[in-house]
């Protein structure tokens, strides 16, 4: 390299007069620019968003069938969780972003230019600010993909989309606050700790119904795996957690500013109003009416009727919770195309589809429903799509041919009806062998196992089963026929399987007559 | 601090003022750490060009220098410069925002390349106007001859063009005041004559406070130089005065003087000698750093000694 000082030319910086109003802020948000940047080229922070980004285009792509009916007051929830690694990359990045002057050596030559700590540390704050919206987009961008599914059920909450978002920004709010306090290295990965903590004490105390859970900014999503229920029966303040999550957020930011020497009045200023809509999220999220809350959940549980609309379709009713409306026309043609199979009086029953769902201690449980012992009434979840739509076709036919879910209390060993039930829903399908080995919990089409419905489901004894498979191999239309023909044989809880064999010319299995189970 | 005598900002550009007036005035300066006074009434008064500040080791030319450089406000005394007081908050900003400090060690971000990090000052002086800033950015660069490694990350370039990433660094935003605190420490003979040429171009125009233990850099650079020992100005005056000091009081002898202040061996294996001659002395063409000695030896005529002297 030449040594030669090179002549130039070029006109040095020459700002015209006294530096203009906002010139400052402009500054400020230059150094956000700056550090936005940077962070940008850290390596946790681009390996983390690679992560969080990839995993969510996994979900969204590996989906069964169940997922082409999304409930979208859960699609909301799941969004919550998925980012917090790339919250902790956000976390220690923005604590080394602050730190950086101190560990290069650079304080002394920094604290004689023009823009004093305190902005610097608002820069660091506002740095965050393009993650939280990148969070933001993809937040939205995974929602919105659900929600426009023709299948989508029900709405999100925007305060529960925004709980994504706002975990990043607090994360890398506490990145900088912590910076200041605490100026050491090593500070974000001892703090990471106890932060894990504190959200796993949150979440426990907010799963058994602890309203105190709700300060923690982020909350592990409970009862996961869970029935989906209707979004006023969630009972989750997420309006005001998000409100509270952005008070405090702000809080953080202001106790920043204030510590690296802002005091001036605009921060003090924001620092109450931070602290008064801190406040108020936090009150809010106490004021739920639980009382009313229990009621409604122990009438949408017990007397669903109460609550919920009917829709008409041909000859039966569909009555749903009204998230779920738009699944009605769905349920009927499952239960149209059951009906198409069946003889006698069958066919022209009037069945009631009643939507319902288990409530215990807690809402959205994995429970079992108990099978309804009104006449003609099949029960319904609240979950739609894949192994639900033969499940419910189960729960039709069950009723179809018992005239109430109640049948499946009884003993249908060596019983026609556990026969006929299955013929209804596998000879109106497409693709049976296959519905056959995926509602059956074994996942075989042979021996004994136990086959899937809303409520109690039915227990196939091995004769059976076989007998099932031999009618599908045979001609569909013709085993129809006979089957409406010995429809009032093949309904009747005194016929045996050995006998519905005969009455339907397939093969008597040997130990038809025995009853295995 | 006490309000500043000079009239409020001086019009133009970075806060120049017109050449031959006294843009940076110090005036009874004192500051204690502890029980160390490190500056004992300092009063000096600047102008255009670069002043070199020499003095040994613990003589306070780094507190003096951050001081000027608002880095620490002093215990007692005012300073003005370029028509502010940095003893007020707006004066101190608005000097901030004319300023160039290049401490003694200054610091780097490795992970910056050289751009980033003369682009991240010019952001904290606040050169907001974005296509502006990044123009004098290039400007600065190209003034320290690192147009060719601006991109090269710092922890990839040599000591010598680190030193010149934070030369740059001072110099963005046009400062009218610029603070140099040993720049040239650790450089070798090359680097450190072309620092030189950067350092003398930087005084046309400008008020440069330069301090260095290398009074070959005070007699190559500077109009003027102060010379400072224990927290007091010993010298103020011009390059030319200081060697003058010792006129007449440096001589050569075959032997070590017992009666000179200082001596040497020299590459001719004759001894150089300073201080006081015997009759019939072999004098010899004194050197800046030969005034120096005697300064600092205490042997100053007296008008140096913590006065002010008018640049």
């Amino acid at each position: 390299m030449s040594t030669a000082t090179p002549a130039i030319n070029e006109p040095a910086y020459a700002p015209a007069g006294p530096p203009p109003e906002g010139h400052r802020a402009r500054g400020v948000l230059a150094l956000a620019r700056f550090e936005a940047r940077e962070l940008l080229l850290q390596a946790p922070m681009l390996l983390t968003f690679a992560l969080y980004v990839g995993y969510v285009a996994l979900r969204l792509m590996g989906r069964d069938g169940m997922d082409d009916y999304p409930v979208l007051n859960t699609v909301d929830r799941q969004t919550q969780m998925e980012p917090l690694l790339f919250a902790v990359a956000v976390f220690i990045c923005c604590n080394a972003a602050v730190l950086r002057s101190r560990k290069s050596n650079t304080v002394q030559q920094f604290d004689v230019l023009a823009m004093e700590p305190w902005r610097r540390t608002l820069a660091h704050v506002l740095s965050v600010i393009p993650y939280a919206v990148l969070t933001a987009l993809v937040v939205v961008g995974a929602f919105g993909r659900e929600a426009l599914k023709p299948g989508a059920i029900g709405h999100g909450s925007v305060g529960e989309l925004a709980i994504g978002p706002l975990t990043v920004l607090l994360a890398g709010v506490m990145g900088v606050l912590l910076a200041v306090l605490l100026p050491f290295p090593f500070v974000p990965i001892l703090a990471t700790i106890p932060f894990y903590l504190l959200i796993v004490v949150a979440s426990a105390a907010g799963d058994e119904g602890g309203r105190e859970g709700w300060l923690s900014p982020v909350l592990f999503p409970a009862q996961t795996g869970g029935d989906p229920v209707p979004t006023d029966l969630l009972g989750r303040p997420a309006g005001w957690h998000a409100l509270y999550a952005t008070g405090l957020c702000a809080v953080l930011a202001c106790v920043a500013l204030l510590r690296s020497g802002g005091r001036t009045r605009a921060v003090k200023a924001a620092a109450v109003l931070a602290l008064a809509v801190t406040a108020a999220g936090a009150v809010g999220q106490f004021s739920l009416d639980t009382k009313g809350l229990d009621a409604a959940r122990r009438t949408a549980a017990d007397t669903p009727q109460k609550v919920q609309s009917c829709t008409k379709h041909g000859r039966s009713t569909y009555c749903s919770f009204d998230e779920w409306s738009g699944v009605r026309s769905d349920w009927a043609e499952v239960v149209g195309r059951v009906r198409s199979a069946a003889g006698g009086a069958a066919a022209q029953v009037s069945l009631t589809v009643r939507q319902r769902i288990g409530i215990g201690d807690q809402v959205e449980v994995d429970s079992a429903l108990d099978p309804s012992s009104t006449p003609g009434e099949v029960t319904v979840g609240t979950r739609w799509g894949g192994n639900r739509v033969p499940e419910f076709a189960v729960g039709a036919a069950t009723v179809l041919v018992g005239g109430s879910e109640d049948m499946t209390t009884q003993e249908l060993c060596d019983d026609a009806r556990a026969v006929t039930v299955m013929w209804l829903v596998l000879s109106t399908d497409p693709t049976p062998m296959d519905t056959f080995r995926n509602v059956r919990l074994s996942d075989s089409v042979s021996g004994p196992g136990q086959v899937l419905a809303p409520t109690n489901g039915l227990s196939l004894t091995g004769p059976q089963t076989t007998v099932i498979r031999e009618l599908l191999e045979r001609p569909r239309a013709a085993m129809t026929a006979r089957v409406k023909a010995h429809w009032t044989e093949l309904t009747s809880a005194r016929t045996t399987t050995a006998q519905a064999a005969r009455l339907l010319g397939v093969e008597v299995p040997k130990e038809a007559e025995k009853c295995e189970e | 601090m006490t309000t500043a005598s000079a009239s409020g900002p001086v019009p133009g550009h970075s806060g120049r003022v017109a050449s031959g007036a006294a843009t940076v005035t110090a005036a009874d300066l004192s500051l204690r750490f502890g029980g160390t006074r490190a500056l004992d009434g300092v009063s000096l008064r600047l102008g255009h060009g670069v002043t070199g500040l020499l003095g040994p080791n613990g003589a306070g030319k780094t507190t003096l220098l951050r001081v000027l450089a608002t880095a620490v406000p002093p215990d007692g005394g005012r300073v003005t410069a370029l028509g502010h007081d940095p003893g007020t908050a707006s004066g101190r900003l608005a000097l901030r925002r004319t300023l160039g400090y290049l401490p003694q060690n200054p610091g780097f971000h490795p992970d910056f390349t050289a751009f980033d990090f003369v682009d991240y000052v010019a952001i904290l002086k606040e050169l907001t106007d974005r296509a502006a800033r990044l123009r004098e950015v290039r400007r600065v660069l190209e003034a320290v001859n690192l147009s060719d490694v601006r991109g090269k990350r710092l922890k990839r370039l040599s000591g010598g063009m680190r030193q010149r990433v934070a030369l740059a660094a001072a110099l963005v935003g046009d400062p009218g005041f610029l603070v140099l605190d040993e720049p040239t420490v650790g450089l070798d003979p090359e680097q450190r004559m072309h620092f030189r040429e950067l350092i003398a171009q930087a005084g046309e125009g400008r008020t440069v406070l330069l301090s260095t233990h290398q009074t070959e850099d005070v007699a190559m650079l500077c109009h003027r130089v102060v010379v400072l020992d224990r927290g007091h100005v010993r010298f103020e005056g011009a390059p030319a005065e200081l060697t003058a000091r010792a006129a007449g009081r440096v001589w050569s002898s075959t032997e070590r003087d017992p009666s000179a202040r200082a001596g040497w061996r020299t590459g001719t294996g004759a001894f150089r000698n300073v201080g006081d001659p015997p009759k019939g002395a072999d004098l010899l063409e004194p050197s800046l750093e030969d005034g120096y000695l005697l300064v600092l030896d205490g042997d100053g005529d007296g008008d140096g000694d913590d006065a002010a002297v008018a640049v």
